[in-house]
């Protein structure tokens, strides 16, 4: 072939140009624009999934997210904590705990909290509507979170627990107000994926039943599909998702940049 | 896997002109003249599709794809080998022998799976799913199959405390989503109890036994089958004749095969192999 390296290049660039707008031109022809319009947005359902899908669904999902990062947040926190620490015993059962939980599918998890562990203690629960399934989703984010935060504390620089640690402070508050702040500003990013995984696991919390106070999106549009045989609700709780999801990241890409700044 | 609950248990759950679950009650005579007149209908159309299958369209050439929400015992569940059976099941593939099909299952869950054939999943609909007029809107019935009466169950040490819906009150009461039992239950549980709704009856059991709930409103055969299946831990403290029916659905514009589906069962109402499949499950 004759072609130089740069015009191969340039070749091979047109080819996917133009191979991706035959697709484009192609969908836009084959498909039937109507009936798709109607099977997935279907505009006059939309009025009739408000305001409950905000006041109610939305908010459920709202609630098992924010209890399930914190309780997340703290065991993960603790857990990474021992599995740093001098204390074989604590890293073992760190390590083991962030094994199962990281291990089991969340679906899992969920039914073994919920369901089974009743069952085995007799009839004792978690309390709250909100407390098995948060907890269980908790559970799961915290044992990825350990990891995470772990990753962070040792990715502050050694000097500075050594510089804490000569000005007289102790290991916990060498901890507590020098290393950890930093470790939490370099574990931002993966933080905000675990918070969103978290979010759209609590999609899984109505495999434990739900009741008309804890019916979150997910199970809110699968029961508005059914009552209305056609996928639009589905469509309208997947674009509530994003509207949580994408605001998130865009706040947090924005918060690294002031944090790089800062630096 | 029969219903073998004493005579008076079943009297004194379902009362005494509700046999159909002794296997007494075999069809209405006035249904049997219909699927006689229908019968001879399609005979005297002349179409031979139940031999060749050639009349219908199915999703999978030579095949009759099913939808059921498994495992659903008695009606539909895997036998220890792996094969499906179940009344529902054992009665479908008889039919599917009948228009010279094969069948395949595919599991859905139930809630919106008579949406499933419309939407090119499978061809039909066999998941012990009541006609209801919502449902008829979306999917096209069968004649009625089976009686789908509604029951009530309890652990085995509240039977005293809650003998029926209306003593429920304040307490909770497990549903299957989508089901004609949640939707009874929306309608005659007493306004203080609380609904709590499953996407199947496994977690559903789980959750009665774990004390999550008090009780389960469902289908009476499968409430049945659980309580003889395991006795001293749940019982049946009512049951409720609804008048309604389980039918197979399939897509709306088929009605080629529904045709086809109708003349079938009403074949087997008439020589005898419906009765043999419910005795097999419910007789006795």
């Amino acid at each position: 072939m004759a072609l130089t390296r740069r015009q191969r290049i340039r070749a091979t660039r047109w080819t996917v140009y133009g191979l991706s707008f035959a697709l484009v031109i192609g969908a836009a022809v084959t498909v039937d624009w109507p009936a798709l319009a109607g099977a997935l947005f279907k505009v006059d359902l939309i009025p009739e999934m408000f305001p409950a899908v905000l006041t109610q669904a939305a908010k459920n999902t709202l609630i098992f997210t924010s209890l399930g990062f914190s309780i997340g947040l703290v065991l993960g926190l603790v857990l990474a904590l021992m599995r740093l620490s001098k204390v074989r015993a604590y890293r073992w059962f760190a390590a083991t705990f962030i094994d199962i939980f990281r291990g089991l599918p969340a679906l899992l998890t969920i039914l073994l909290l919920g369901l089974a562990l009743p069952i085995a203690l007799g009839g004792w629960r978690i309390p709250g509507v909100y407390g098995p399934g948060s907890l269980a989703v908790g559970i799961v984010a915290s044992a990825y979170m350990a990891e995470t935060i772990r990753a962070g504390i040792q990715a502050v620089p050694r000097g500075q627990m050594e510089a804490a640690r000569s000005v007289g402070m102790t290991y916990t508050q060498a901890m507590v107000f020098i290393v950890i702040p930093q470790a939490f500003r370099i574990v931002i990013p993966p933080m905000t994926n675990e918070f969103i995984l978290l979010l759209k696991d609590t999609s899984l919390i109505s495999v434990l039943g739900v009741t008309a106070q804890t019916k979150e999106l997910t199970r809110f549009g699968r029961d508005f599909v059914i009552s209305s045989a056609n996928a639009t609700p589905i469509v309208i709780v997947g674009l509530i998702y994003l509207a949580m999801t994408i605001p998130l990241t865009r706040l947090v890409g924005q918060l690294e940049k002031r944090a790089a700044r800062a630096r | 896997m029969t219903l073998d609950l004493p005579a008076d248990e079943m009297d004194r759950l379902y009362g005494p002109d509700f046999p159909a679950l002794r296997g007494e009650k075999q069809m209405k005579r006035g249904s049997m003249v219909a699927f006689t007149v229908l019968a001879l209908v399609l005979a005297a159309c002349g179409g031979n599709e139940t031999d060749s299958g050639a009349a219908f369209d199915t999703v999978a050439a030579g095949t009759l794809t099913i939808c059921t929400d498994a495992p659903y015992p008695p009606f539909e569940f895997q036998a220890d080998n792996g094969t499906w059976t179940g009344f529902d099941l054992d009665l479908m593939s008889k039919i599917a022998d009948d228009l010279g099909l094969k069948m395949a299952v595919t599991v859905q869950p139930f809630d919106g799976i008579w949406l499933a054939p419309a939407a090119g999943t499978c061809d039909l609909v066999a998941s012990a799913m009541t006609i209801t007029p919502e449902r008829s809107a979306n999917a096209l019935f069968s004649d009625g199959y089976f009686d789908a009466d509604q029951s009530l169950m309890v652990r085995d040490a509240d039977i005293a405390k809650y003998p029926d819906l209306p003593s429920l009150a304040g307490a909770t009461i497990g549903v299957q989503t989508g089901t004609t039992g949640e939707a009874y239950a929306e309608e005659n549980a007493p306004a203080d109890s609380t609904l709590k709704s499953f996407d199947e009856p496994a977690a559903m059991f789980l959750a009665l036994e774990s004390g999550d709930i008090d009780a389960i409103l469902q289908d009476f055969p499968v409430n049945a089958e659980r309580a003889t299946a395991e006795p001293g831990k749940f019982e049946l403290s009512q049951s409720f004749p609804t008048g309604e029916q389980y039918g197979f659905a399939t897509s709306p514009s088929n009605t080629a095969l529904m045709d086809a589906i109708n003349a079938a069962l009403a074949k087997f109402r008439s020589d005898g192999t419906y009765k043999q499949v419910f005795d097999s499950y419910f007789g006795g």
